[in-house]
Order: structure tokens, then C-alpha cells, then sequence
């Protein structure tokens, strides 16, 4: 799965980072323009294309690809 | 794998690109919302149903539930006054019965001032698809205390604690006649995917309440947290499902809130297919 | 009017009626020409009196309350989807309403209350239907709040107010005059572009309905039929044309794709004859009771605020040309005068009558349009007589006060005032004439 976060989207609620059953998302460290933190997909080869994190986020700033074959 | 983030053009979510105007992203909700996770459930419903912009029209109210999604649909929102929603729904609805009604409407919105009319959408069976964001609060105004709000819940218009009960209006849906009642936590996707899909394709009033976490409003005041995870767990401990509540005594209860699906009536037609057709009839004998 | 039928014995060609004939003014042509047709011989129409049974516009005459001439117009003007809810003395428009419109096609609903017919008028005139509703007094107060969605979103539909005595619930089942700075002023917010028309009898009841609602498409707003209940419950004759000869004025629809459409002409402001899409058609509409840009998204802008105010009052005062209509009578040679409205212009004009069989030069004028209010004309007669009498049936003098205000002090201007349940007589107007006359 190719994991796109959308910086500008994310208001930082954290639900992707707790909620992943596989803990690929932490804390990215960077703010964006807006003041809030969005995460980064620090284990993306963990994730097991649930896509629960698409669907915890609010703000539709979660974008998954299914990688081609 | 890649983390391919912020590339703009490959983070455009695809049912937001398909539904909403980009315009008005990102949506006004406070972080942590949960009306934007209905929201989104909400657009897997209507792709999954494959409904349009051009079929299908957002009607809002006023407050959290309808800043929100006002004017974040690319078809047509019609936003009303705070309460009358299903006013101007049945009006909107018996001109074009053709089109898809979806009513997002709050605690305050649809239960305080909105009661009556509520009351007589459920009557009338109105074939809309009502989708209630219960965050327990009126949110957008500062935090006050909603007809839904818990006892002893200290709120800035109840500074010493709620004394009120609150109400239960899946219970009044139903008493009033609804064709399809149901109430999920706002991270129960697919339960709300598949209500909104049930709600949209019954003949009648649907009403799916949605427990909507607010932490800027419910948690500081009422649970005296900010932090959304937190706010879920809350929900997570004071909801039980209409199966293990079966099984469960009122004393265990107590200071639940049931999730499920409590109707699904398909016997019942409604206002708009009984006033055309009555018109219909009148003309044809008059002819 | 009914035959009577005493002892066994039918007694022919007899006909009593029980609408007094002078004091109201009511053309008693109206009552013979009715009766003519009823005697033996008279060629017999197919029709029930009171309860109108023809198709829409049929040439045809009727015998009927004002109420049922409102719901008449309604049909003739297009009105397809009405909402209302019972209040004495509208009700009758409600059961006319109820009656007629599934035979033309319209959907007409009892909302549970006052608010929801009002909301759901809006709701239905967004999604393109002409949409009605009516109420009295306590009921147009409740109404307010939806009138002031539809002024904000340009929304056209007809209100009718049939007026009883208030304030509060007043009198129910009797005549007022206390509503015209309600219908103007009432709604939140004020930046407003209310249209009001008031007729004095029952032809204009119809006339002036259907004139509400072209108004309300050209000028994409709310329109007040601001009537009473004296109008609303006399019978009299009505003459509804054939449909070829009734100006009707359709919704105008966009010319142009929806990309590059605005909703809301807020750059232009004061722009009438705008286009309303139909909802379900790609055009986006956006509706809400907030301050909203061209586009109808939510705004807090000063600049966008003020655009808005601007182009909603602008879209009234720009065209005043187009919205103003009085009667007018013997003005020419006036020195004394009497500006009266609704059912208060018949009784006025009688005495003004009265006053000239003696001599004394009196001439009347009566607003059709009220609001916007007709200062023009007013001012006109005002430069032209000393003094203007003002019968209405409110005691905080409502008509008087606008009509002072369009004087300008070029005339005094006498209220006379009443509480209402009755209309002012003739012979009350004569006689404060004549004491006005004589520097009371």
C-alpha cells in the first residue's frame, strides 16, 4: 500500500497513529502551516492494507494506493 | 512501500474528489471531530449506491453538524434555519420526490428547537435519510448544555451540574413512527456505511444517530479532556449493543447508551407517495 | 343568498342577502347580476356559488369570499405547493387550497405549525415550485424567522397576512390593521427588500395574488399580500379571466453552464430579473441562513456583509418605478385629503363622496402596492392638500406615521385610529373630516 498524508489536510488528532493495529504512523516532528502535527508513516512495509486509518480520519487526509503488481 | 506524503496531486482523497468541492477543504470541523469520520462514511455509502451530485442534495440545519457540511457537497446543500430542517425538507421532498434528501442534523438542531418538526418527519414517514451527529452539546455556540447532555454534566449554562434527564431519541423515532432507526459511535464505519445505505434505499424517515466525539465543547466541559482518544474510549465504555444489552441487567445499564439497529419498517409508505398519489388520483378522476 | 321556504310554500324569485350593501361599499350590481342569473328563464349555469368547482381560468363568475379569491389566484399564477396551518380568519384560503390544488396538480400540506409552513414554502421554492403560505397575526409573527431565510436567499414565494385585531391573538375572528410595519420590520436583521400589495376587495384579492407572486419571481424576494379580514370573509362578485389573458411571469432559468453561474448577483447590486436553477441540476445551489458571497458559501467579511445588505435593499429601492401603485382619486382639485388601505378605502372613499355632493373638495388615494411605501405619490397630494386624513384600524397610527414621514410637513396629517373588530363607518370618517376640517 502506498500511504499518502495530505500535510495541509491534517489537524493532528492522532487517530491514525493510535489506532493502526500495525503501528505504522508516528509523530512526524513538523508542523504544517496551520500549527498542527501531522504524522508520518514511519512502518509503511508493516502495514497490512486495513485501512482503518483512512477511515479514522476525519479530514480525508489519509490517500491509499494499492500498489500495482 | 512508499510514504509518498505531501505530494498534493496523490493526496487528494478519491470520494472527496468525487463528491466534494475543493475548494472548501479542509472542512471547518475542530480536530478530533467525529463529523468528519461520518462525513467520510457517509460518501462510501452514497459511492456505493453509485448516487450523484445532480440526484442527490445535502440539507443541514444549523451548529457543528451543519457548518461542517454545509457547502462541502458539490451538489446542492440546502442549509435551514436552526431547527426546521425537516421543514424545508418536506417541502424540498414533496416538489421533487425524485431527488435524495440527506438531512445532517444535531442534537440541539434536530431534539430542542427542531423537536416538533422531527416528531412530525417521523409521523409523516418523510422519505429522507436523516443523519443526527450527537455530540451531547451544543458545540458551535461555546459548549451548552443540549437535550442530550448527561446528568450532572457541568456546562456553561449549568454551572452546578445538569439537573435535567437527558433524552433518548432513538426511542422517540421510533415512537414516532420512523422507518429505519438506528444509532452507531461515529467509529463504527461499517455499521454506519451500511445504515446510511438501508437509510437511503427505505421508503420513508430514516434517522441514524451518530455519537459523535466533541472535545473541544463535550470533553474540556464534561469529561474534562481535550484529548480525542481519550473521548472514543469514553464512548467505547458508556455504549453496549442491542445484542448484549439482551443479556445485560438495568443496573449494568445504567449510564449506557444501546448502539444497533432498533427498526427497519418497510411496511409503511410515506407523505410523498401518499400526496402524489391522492393528486394523481383527484386529476385522473376529474379528467 | 338562499331561496326560502316557509310553510310547504316555495316563494319564487325572493332573494335576501345579508351582505349589508352601502356601509361596505359592495357593488350591489355584483348581487343582481347573480340573482339574474338565478331566475326562471335565466339560462342556468352549471355551477355551485361559494365553492369554486370549474377548472383553473375558466371565463367564468363567482360569488365569493375574499379568502377563496386568494386561493383562485394562487392557482392562475401557477402556486403549486402550499403549506399552512389553521389560524382564523387565513383558514379559508387553507380549505380552498386543500380542495382545489390536487384537481390542478399542487401539493398543499397542513404543516404542525407555523414555522414549518413557512420553512417548507422555502424549501419548495428552491426546489423550483411557486409556494405559498398564509396566517394572521400571531401567526406572521411566528413566521418571521423563515421569511428572513427566504429575503436572504432570494427566495420567491407569497405570504398572505389576512390582518385581525391584536396584538397578541387579539380577536380571532375579527378585522385589523396592525400588521404593516410587522411584515416590513418584523423578520431579524433588517437589510431587507420586502414587497407588500393590499387589496380592498374581492376582484383585487385575486388580481393582486397573481401579482404577488410575478413580483416575487422578478424580484426574487418574499411578497406580502397584506390583507384583512373583512376583505378576506366578504363575498362578492369575481370575474376570473381565461388563462390567455393573465400575465403570469415563470422562473427564470440560467441561460448559462453551471461553472459559470453565481447564485447571488452580490457584485451587482440591486439586480432583478435573475435566474433561480432548479435544484438537481448540477447548478450547486447553495441556501443558509448565514451571510453568505456570491457563490453562497458561509462568509464573515464586512465587505461581503455589506455587499449583501446592499443588493437586498437596492434590489427594492433601485426600481421604485416598478413598484409603486396607488388609486388615486379626485385629487386634481383637492384641498383636503384621506390615504386609506385595504378595507378601510372603501368606507373612506364614501365619505370623500359624501364630502364632495357637498361641495367640499376631497380627494383620496389608496396604496395597492404598500410596501415599498408609495412616498412619491403621498408627497404629491400632500403639496396639494392642507390637511390628510388617516383612518386605519390600529391605535398606534402605523399608515399615519408613513404618511407623515412622505409629506414632509407639506401637510398635516390626522390619524384615525380604532382598536378594530369593525371597520370605521363612512359616516366616522365624514365626521372626523369635518372636524379636521374646522382645526380640531
Amino acid at each position: 500500500m502506498v500511504i499518502n498524508i495530505n500535510r495541509d489536510f491534517c489537524k493532528g488528532c492522532g487517530f491514525c497513529i493510535t489506532f493502526c493495529p500495525k503501528k505504522v504512523y508516528e509523530r512526524s516532528g513538523e508542523l504544517n502551516k496551520k500549527g498542527y502535527e501531522p504524522p508520518k508513516a514511519a512502518r509503511p512495509e508493516d502495514c497490512s492494507e486495513c485501512g482503518m486509518c483512512d477511515l479514522y480520519c476525519p479530514e480525508f487526509a489519509i490517500v491509499l494506493e494499492k500498489k500495482s503488481a | 512501500m512508499k510514504n509518498q506524503g505531501g505530494d498534493i496531486e496523490r493526496t487528494i482523497h478519491p470520494l472527496a474528489a468525487k463528491y466534494l468541492r475543493q475548494e472548501r477543504m479542509p472542512h471547518m470541523a475542530c480536530p478530533g471531530c467525529g463529523i468528519g469520520q461520518v462525513v467520510h462514511s457517509t460518501l462510501i455509502a452514497c459511492d456505493e449506491l453509485a448516487l450523484t451530485p445532480e440526484n442527490t442534495v445535502w440539507v443541514q440545519g444549523v451548529g457543528c453538524s451543519s457548518r461542517i457540511t454545509y457547502t462541502l457537497w458539490k451538489g446542492d446543500n440546502i442549509d435551514a434555519h436552526h431547527g426546521r430542517i425537516f421543514a424545508v425538507a418536506t417541502g424540498l421532498k414533496l416538489s421533487r420526490p425524485d431527488l435524495n434528501l440527506i438531512c445532517f442534523t444535531g442534537d440541539g438542531d434536530c431534539m430542542s428547537i427542531g423537536g416538533n418538526h422531527f416528531l412530525h418527519a417521523c409521523r409523516r414517514n418523510l422519505d429522507v435519510t436523516a443523519i443526527m451527529f450527537n455530540n451531547a452539546i451544543y458545540g458551535m455556540t461555546g459548549g451548552q448544555v443540549a437535550p442530550t447532555t448527561p446528568m450532572g454534566a457541568m456546562t456553561p449554562t449549568t454551572p452546578y451540574g445538569n439537573i435535567e434527564d437527558p433524552m433518548d431519541s432513538v426511542q422517540i423515532a421510533m415512537a414516532a413512527g420512523a422507518s429505519y432507526v438506528a444509532r452507531w459511535r461515529s467509529t463504527d464505519f461499517r455499521q454506519i456505511v451500511s445504515s446510511i445505505k438501508k437509510g437511503i434505499q427505505t421508503k420513508g424517515f430514516s434517522f441514524i444517530e451518530v455519537l459523535t466525539q466533541c472535545p473541544t465543547q463535550f470533553g474540556r466541559y464534561v469529561l474534562k479532556t481535550g484529548d480525542p482518544v481519550k473521548i472514543l474510549q469514553w464512548y467505547k465504555d458508556h455504549t453496549v449493543t442491542l445484542q448484549k444489552a439482551e443479556k445485560m441487567t438495568p443496573e449494568e445499564l445504567k449510564d449506557k447508551m444501546l448502539i444497533g439497529e432498533f427498526a427497519h419498517r418497510t411496511d409503511r409508505t410515506g407523505v410523498v407517495e401518499r400526496y402524489w398519489d391522492m393528486i394523481h388520483k383527484i386529476q385522473s378522476e376529474r379528467a | 343568498m338562499r331561496r326560502r321556504k316557509r310553510k310547504g310554500k316555495k316563494h319564487e324569485n325572493m332573494f335576501f342577502t345579508a351582505a349589508p350593501d352601502k356601509p361596505l361599499g359592495i357593488r350591489s350590481e355584483s348581487i343582481r347580476e347573480i340573482a339574474g342569473d338565478m331566475l326562471p328563464g335565466a339560462e342556468r349555469k352549471n355551477r355551485r356559488l361559494n365553492v369554486l368547482q370549474k377548472q383553473e381560468c375558466s371565463i367564468n363568475k363567482y360569488f365569493v369570499q375574499g379568502d377563496e379569491a386568494i386561493a383562485e389566484g394562487a392557482i392562475a399564477a401557477g402556486c403549486r405547493y402550499f403549506a399552512g396551518y389553521p389560524i382564523t380568519p387565513a383558514s379559508e384560503i387553507s380549505e380552498a387550497i386543500a380542495r382545489r390544488f390536487p384537481e390542478v396538480g399542487g401539493v398543499a400540506i397542513q404543516m404542525e405549525d407555523e414555522l414549518a409552513s413557512i420553512h417548507s414554502v422555502g424549501g419548495a421554492s428552491a426546489a423550483g415550485m411557486k409556494a405559498m403560505t398564509v396566517s394572521s397575526g400571531p401567526g406572521i409573527s411566528l413566521k418571521l424567522e423563515g421569511l428572513g431565510w427566504g429575503i436572504k436567499n432570494e427566495l420567491p414565494y407569497v405570504v398572505v397576512d389576512v390582518q385581525r385585531a391584536g396584538p397578541s391573538n387579539g380577536v380571532a375572528t375579527r378585522v385589523g390593521q396592525a400588521d404593516l410595519y410587522t411584515v416590513k420590520y418584523g423578520s431579524a436583521g433588517g437589510n431587507n427588500s420586502i414587497i407588500a400589495l393590499s387589496p380592498m376587495n374581492v376582484q383585487e384579492a385575486f388580481d393582486l395574488t397573481i401579482e404577488c407572486f410575478n413580483l416575487s419571481e422578478i424580484f426574487r424576494t418574499p411578497v406580502f399580500l397584506l390583507t384583512d379580514e373583512t376583505v378576506g370573509h366578504t363575498r362578492e362578485l369575481l370575474v376570473i379571466p381565461d388563462a390567455s389573458e393573465l400575465k403570469v411571469v415563470p422562473r427564470r432559468k440560467p441561460t448559462v453552464p453551471p461553472a459559470e453561474f453565481l447564485m447571488y448577483p452580490l457584485d451587482t447590486p440591486g439586480t432583478i430579473d435573475y435566474p433561480y436553477p432548479n435544484i438537481g441540476e448540477g447548478y450547486g445551489i447553495c441556501v443558509s441562513p448565514y451571510t453568505h458571497t456570491a457563490k453562497g458559501y458561509a462568509t464573515t467579511s464586512e465587505k461581503d456583509q455589506d455587499k449583501m445588505a446592499t443588493h437586498l435593499v437596492r434590489k427594492v429601492t433601485d426600481h421604485l418605478d416598478r413598484l409603486t401603485r396607488v388609486q388615486e382619486e379626485m385629487l386634481d382639485d383637492a384641498e383636503y385629503g384621506i390615504i386609506a388601505y385595504g378595507c378601510e378605502a372603501r368606507p373612506a372613499m364614501e365619505a370623500m363622496k359624501r364630502a364632495r355632493a357637498e361641495g367640499i373638495k376631497v380627494g383620496f388615494l389608496r396604496p395597492i402596492i404598500i410596501w415599498p411605501f408609495p412616498d412619491e405619490p403621498v408627497y404629491r397630494m400632500a403639496c396639494k392638500v392642507k390637511k390628510i386624513l388617516v383612518p386605519e384600524l390600529n391605535r398606534d397610527g402605523q399608515l399615519s406615521r408613513e404618511v407623515q414621514r412622505a409629506a414632509k410637513g407639506q401637510a398635516e396629517v390626522y390619524h384615525l385610529g380604532s382598536g378594530g373588530v369593525e371597520t370605521h363607518q363612512p359616516v366616522h370618517v365624514y365626521d372626523e373630516l369635518m372636524r379636521i376640517m374646522k382645526g380640531k
